[in-house]
């Protein structure tokens, strides 16, 4: 198959995961939301490192991979901390920084 | 090149104690404070001694110093900036005054304050005092004796204002600081302008090139040099402080306002000798102010009716005496006349103090009298102090004196001449009015409230030893016999090349000025004397002392005083109200409010942007990245 449609592929997978992120309002399925964004952009780089014959790509993929990993473990721990701290929770809510 | 280290000493030790007394005054027992403080100065005093030995040891003949740096700053780029102690001549011959008579100061301290209860605090002041002269007389560069010139004026401040909860105290303090400051203004500006002409402060960088500098130069940096030197000597215009500073503890007035600090003038002006040398209207400029103090305080003091201020008077026209000699090259006569002052004036005060320590503070000669047969040894004191400073033969002031009048003569100031023998016959009726009035005569009824067992030996012991040396002192430059002035300082007036010679040409022939200068200067000092024991002597008038109108003329000082409290006095306060409520009020406090004014209604625009909406603050991400790629495509 040719690149272009991979990399439809990964754009279709980066816009849903946008629009999860700016449309949702629990936190899980926003995080979820930004793990298919980050994935989206993985798939990318895989893209255009089999197309020029490079490297860099899949280094850059695998990078993806271990910041995915780190963001989900912290970002699952403040929700963790969150559900406890308040049973239901709505991103709306959390207001404390407005200006 | 041998070690100089024992130089540092000389500031140092007493650095030392006056640190170590401040942190201990409030827990170690009086004689142990006493005896530190004593032993820091005791110890200052034989390092000078070393260094004394060991300057007369170097080789050669003309000029010769012993040098210790400190510090090398490298701040203005290029030019480094040095620190150093220097001892030679000069600053040996002035350090040997501060140490030795500090230490009988000390001495005579350690009974003086004894029921005082800051005790700690007193010598831990006289201590940092005798840091801050020492640092002065030794610095080798002219930022080191600013250094010191500042701490001293510092010293002087805390010990006139010792006792600080009496107002007049206060007062005196503040005054002797604010004026003291103005001065410093004139030698921080000098010093400018010595950097701008020599790049360097160091006296061994800058004399030199003197003699190829314009005299215009010479003259302004003079001019600015003397406006701090007048200050700190209580010369004309600036004297006001003096008489005030009289507040302070005794022994304080005798080593601060009569011996050492208020000489700093004297100091610097043969200091920096080559610069005055160069330029006539600077040396004009100091000679007309030493004169006109000389005659000022001579006439001031014969209207005091406190015993302190005709003293402090008497210092501030013997000042001027040494500021004249000056003035007219003869450098030489006016240190001698510094080193012999040094002990009588420091006899003087503390002759004085035993009196007032005797009489429970009362100052007021008007209300002593007949004290000669209560206080022998204190009459006996006084009256060596008051004949060494009339100028009455073999004593110290007898030579200084004619040595000043002789060159004054033969440099063919015959005006000045003149004025001096005034000021001379002045001194000895003043000073024979102040001895008849408290010693002889009818007794003081009602003042006397101490009793005899107050006498204290170790009062007495640094009074002799200065009362033998008021008598002696003199002789260590009897014209044509012995000549140890010459000895050390001829070589620093002598060493610079190119810069016209310290005492100028000789007009009068120098014999015949001496013995004619001789006879005159002991025929007005008896004149003098004499019409003052004539006038309140034991068969004094009873009236004698109280004042008319020409007196309390003099007693005011010509109203100078007041004539300063109703010109420069409101126009400070004028200003000072200008700033506090207008400038501070619409400038600063203006410019800072409105700074944050702006920075508010700034943050009042932009805050409703900070929603607090999470998913808000998304979007903006997404619409600026998007924002960003759209442009870079476009590019």
């Amino acid at each position: 198959m040719s690149a272009g449609a991979y990399i439809a592929v990964s754009a279709v997978l980066f816009a849903l995961g946008t629009v999860g992120v700016l449309a949702r309002r629990s936190p899980l399925v926003m995080l979820m939301s930004i793990e298919l964004m980050w994935g989206a952009a993985g798939l990318a780089f895989l893209t255009f490192a089999r197309q020029w014959g490079s490297m860099s790509g899949h280094v850059a993929a695998f990078m993806i991979v271990i910041v995915a990993a780190a963001e989900a473990a912290i970002g699952l721990a403040l929700i963790v901390l969150l559900f406890r701290d308040r049973r239901h929770v709505d991103v709306d809510d959390l207001r404390l920084l407005r200006g | 090149m041998q070690s100089t280290w024992y130089l540092g000493l000389i500031p140092g030790l007493p650095l030392a104690g006056a640190l170590i007394l401040a942190l201990k005054r409030n827990t170690w027992p009086k004689p142990r404070l006493a005896l530190a403080a004593s032993t820091m100065v005791g110890g200052s005093f034989i390092a000078t001694l070393v260094a004394l030995v060991r300057w007369m040891q170097l080789p050669g003949e003309g000029y010769r110093a012993l040098e210790l740096s400190l510090w090398q700053w490298g701040l203005a780029g290029e030019r480094t900036i040095s620190l150093g102690l220097l001892g030679d001549g000069l600053s040996l011959w002035f350090s040997v005054v501060v140490t030795g008579v500090g230490l009988l100061i000390h001495i005579f301290s350690a009974a003086y304050m004894e029921d005082d209860p800051s005790y700690g605090r007193y010598f831990a002041e006289l201590n940092y005092f005798i840091f801050a002269m020492s640092l002065l007389v030794l610095s080798d560069s002219f930022l080191g004796v600013l250094l010191g010139w500042a701490q001293v004026g510092l010293a002087s401040y805390l010990l006139i204002g010792f006792w600080h909860r009496t107002p007049e105290a206060q007062g005196a303090a503040n005054k002797a600081f604010l004026i003291n400051m103005g001065g410093e203004a004139g030698i921080i500006l000098g010093l400018a302008g010595i950097f701008a002409a020599f790049g360097s402060f160091r006296f061994a960088d800058v004399f030199p090139q003197v003699a190829s500098t314009p005299e215009a130069v010479l003259t302004v940096i003079g001019l600015l040099l003397l406006i701090g030197a007048a200050a700190k000597s209580a010369q004309l215009p600036l004297h006001t402080w003096l008489p005030d500073a009289m507040q302070g503890p005794t022994p304080v007035s005798a080593l601060i306002h009569a011996a050492t600090m208020v000489t700093a003038g004297v100091y610097l002006v043969s200091r920096a000798y080559p610069i005055y040398q160069g330029s006539a209207a600077a040396m004009q400029a100091v000679a007309l102010v030493g004169a006109a103090s000389a005659l000022y305080g001579a006439l001031a003091a014969v209207g005091q009716t406190d015993i302190k201020r005709v003293l402090a008077y008497s210092t501030m026209s013997q000042v001027g005496y040494m500021m004249l000699s000056a003035g007219v090259g003869a450098y030489q006569a006016a240190l001698f006349h510094f080193l012999t002052h040094a002990f009588f004036k420091a006899l003087l005060f503390l002759a004085a103090g035993m009196v007032i320590h005797h009489l429970g503070g009362e100052q007021d000669i008007r209300r002593m009298g007949g004290l000669g047969k209560k206080l022998p040894f204190p009459y006996a004191a006084f009256l060596v102090g008051a004949l060494a400073l009339a100028g009455a033969p073999p004593l110290a002031g007898f030579f200084s004196k004619d040595e000043i009048l002789v060159d004054l003569l033969i440099t063919g100031h015959r005006t000045y001449w003149i004025l001096g023998l005034a000021v001379a016959a002045l001194t000895a009726f003043y000073m024979f009015r102040l001895v008849c009035l408290v010693f002889t005569g009818p007794g003081s009824e009602g003042v006397e409230r101490v009793d005899e067992a107050q006498e204290d030996q170790r009062m007495a012991g640094p009074v002799a030893i200065l009362s033998l040396l008021s008598i002696a002192a003199g002789w260590i430059a009897i014209p044509g016999r012995t000549d140890l002035p010459g000895r050390f300082l001829r070589g620093f007036f002598q060493h610079y090349p190119g810069v016209a010679p310290a005492l100028p040409a000789v007009v009068v022939d120098p014999s015949e000025a001496k013995s004619a200068t001789m006879m005159a200067a002991i025929a007005v000092a008896a004149v003098g004397a004499a019409i003052g024991v004539w006038l309140y002597g034991p068969r004094r008038s009873p009236k004698a002392a109280q004042p008319g109108p020409l007196a309390a003329f003099l007693a005011e000082g010509f109203y100078l005083d007041a004539l300063y409290r109703g010109t420069v006095v409101p126009l400070a306060h004028g200003l000072a109200r200008l700033g506090a409520q207008f400038l501070e009020p619409s400038v600063i406090d203006g410019a800072v409010n409105g700074l944050a004014g702006l920075v508010r209604s700034a943050a009042a625009g932009t805050r409703d942007v900070h929603t607090g909406y999470v998913r808000r603050y998304a979007l903006g991400i997404v619409v600026g990245t998007i924002a960003v790629l759209v442009y870079m495509a476009m590019l």
